[in-house]
Formats: structure tokens, C-alpha cells, sequence
């Protein structure tokens, strides 16, 4: 029988922002497979809805401002090269003939952008791209908790080279089941749902 | 971070349930409609949009204060107040 260690793993831009939180998420889910329980979290529970709205409202509404000429919803993409698969919020195809994801968070809008958000957004333009076979230079993302604020964010070839390091990085851990050094910042070991077990 | 909730809910159901969202995220009740506890940032986020989902805006009013360590030991207690050492979790188990 094969060994488990060669099955095909795919891995969601969800799973990056969790390794970029902590890179002991992956070990904690993927190699030990115990669950977070973020269904238990009022946050996680809200942006989901936050989600469902944003799928019946504004169905038609077409951002002109940024070039939009098409938006897809929810749409489940997969790129078996690359070990990755998810599901874009929203997949625009833009005036100037190429294509952006777009996706919405609960979250407020603090004058930053967060290196996970940017990296999923990397992602999501890698699905595109494979998909689609058209151009993603850019990607945006939507604040609902800051009056739907949007986020404009360029997508660089070397942003993809990146991501793509990453990937491998979890694919790393995954396969061969070592325990990762945790995160340097201290703070977020405070809000950690593994917090109890990580040593 | 210790932090302060503080309310005036004019109807009896969502003031019964913002008092249960304070106990169950781990805060002392000091006082009628007053909590003191430590929360984290992301527990003060999360505990605000739930008592905000339950109130009603236009009659009702919540104050959700952070404060330092610092200030709240500079803080007066008078009469039948709440014992410090158990707010800054300086006590942690309490046998009577």
C-alpha cells in the first residue's frame, strides 16, 4: 500500500494564513489533526454570515471605479501543481484584460495591510492565473467592518515566487510531521486555540 | 488587559444576556451593571460586537474600558468594594 506520506496533499490559502499566524497551526491540524473549534468563535461565526449577505446583496453591483467588467461568486479553484486549492469570494475580470480576486473580510480597516491577507490574496491569484490562464497583477480586499472599505493590492512576480516557498514550506511540515519552531511574536501565543498544548 | 464593561440597558432580556456574555468571557461582576476583568484585545473585540448585536443603539448604553495596570492600581475602593488581588488575578483560587 502506498504510504501516506505520498498521497496528494492540497492545502487552502486559509491553512497560509494560519502557518503565517504560527507555523505549529499546520503541525497542530494537519499532522496531529486536532481541530481549532473556530466554529466556536462568535467572530468566525459572523464573518460567515457577513459572507452570505454579501452573496444576496449587490449581486448586479459592478465596481466601475476599479475596472470591473465581471464578477464571479464563490467560486472553488484548484491548481494540483502547486498543492493548492480554495474558494475565491469574488473573481473579477477587469477592464484592462486581466483578473483579480477579491475577498471580504471581517475586519477593520487599521491603516495596514497584514502580511497573511496580502499572501492569501497571492494565492488567489495563482489559482486564477492557473485556471483562467490570464493575468493577475492585482487583488483587493474588502473590510466589512470599516464601511465596506476596499484595499487595492498589487501583486508582484516576485510576490508568486514567494507564496509558492511557503507552500512548500507547509507541504514540508505536513508530509514529514516535524514539530516547527512557534511564531517570535509573543502576543499572539495569548488568543492561541493550541496554546494549552504547545510546548 | 484589565477592562471595564459598564452598561445601562433600558429592557430586562438583552440586560440579563449582556450580563451572561460578561461572566462566560471570564470577567468579575464588581457591581450591578459592572464587569472588571482581564481580557485580551481580540476577547474585548469580540465581547463589544456581541453586546453590540444585542442592544439597542438608540436607548441603550455600554462603556467597554481597558486600563493599565498602572492606573488601576491607582484606583480608590470604598465600603463593600471587590478585593484587587482577585481582579488582577493575583489570587487564583479562592477556598472559603
Amino acid at each position: 500500500m502506498e504510504s501516506l506520506n505520498h498521497e496528494p496533499v492540497t492545502l487552502t490559502p486559509s491553512e497560509v494564513l494560519e502557518y503565517l499566524f504560527c507555523p505549529r497551526y499546520i503541525y497542530f491540524m494537519n499532522v496531529l489533526g486536532i481541530p481549532q473549534r473556530e466554529e466556536k468563535r462568535y467572530k468566525v461565526l459572523r464573518g460567515r454570515e457577513v459572507h452570505r449577505e454579501k452573496q444576496i446583496r449587490n449581486r448586479a453591483y459592478l465596481r466601475k471605479k476599479l475596472g470591473v467588467l465581471k464578477r464571479e461568486f464563490n467560486v472553488y479553484l484548484s491548481a494540483p501543481r502547486h498543492h493548492l486549492r480554495g474558494q475565491i469570494d469574488e473573481v473579477l475580470t477587469l477592464a484592462d484584460g486581466s483578473m483579480a480576486p477579491l475577498d471580504y473580510k471581517f475586519a477593520e480597516w487599521k491603516e495596514r495591510l497584514y502580511r497573511g491577507y496580502r499572501t492569501q490574496l497571492v494565492l488567489y491569484g495563482l489559482l486564477i492565473q492557473e485556471n483562467y490562464g490570464k493575468p493577475v497583477n492585482r487583488g483587493f480586499l474588502v473590510y466589512t467592518r470599516s464601511q465596506n472599505h476596499v484595499v487595492a493590492v498589487e501583486i508582484t512576480p516576485q510576490d508568486y515566487k514567494k507564496a509558492v516557498e511557503i507552500l512548500r514550506a507547509i507541504l514540508d511540515i505536513t508530509r514529514h510531521g516535524f514539530l516547527p519552531r512557534r511564531t517570535t511574536a509573543k502576543n499572539r501565543c495569548l488568543d492561541c486555540c493550541y496554546k494549552n498544548i504547545c510546548v | 488587559m484589565l477592562t471595564w464593561v459598564i452598561y445601562d440597558i433600558v429592557k430586562d432580556k438583552p440586560r440579563t444576556q449582556v450580563a451572561r456574555l460578561c461572566q462566560r468571557a471570564g470577567i468579575m461582576r464588581v457591581q450591578y451593571s459592572v464587569f472588571l476583568g482581564d481580557l485580551n484585545a481580540n476577547e474585548i473585540d469580540e465581547l463589544g460586537l456581541q453586546i453590540k448585536a444585542l442592544i439597542n443603539e438608540e436607548t441603550d448604553r455600554v462603556y467597554i474600558f481597558p486600563m493599565c495596570k498602572e492606573d488601576f492600581s491607582k484606583v480608590r475602593l470604598l465600603g463593600q468594594a471587590f478585593d484587587k488581588k482577585l481582579i488582577t488575578n493575583e489570587i487564583r483560587e479562592l477556598f472559603l
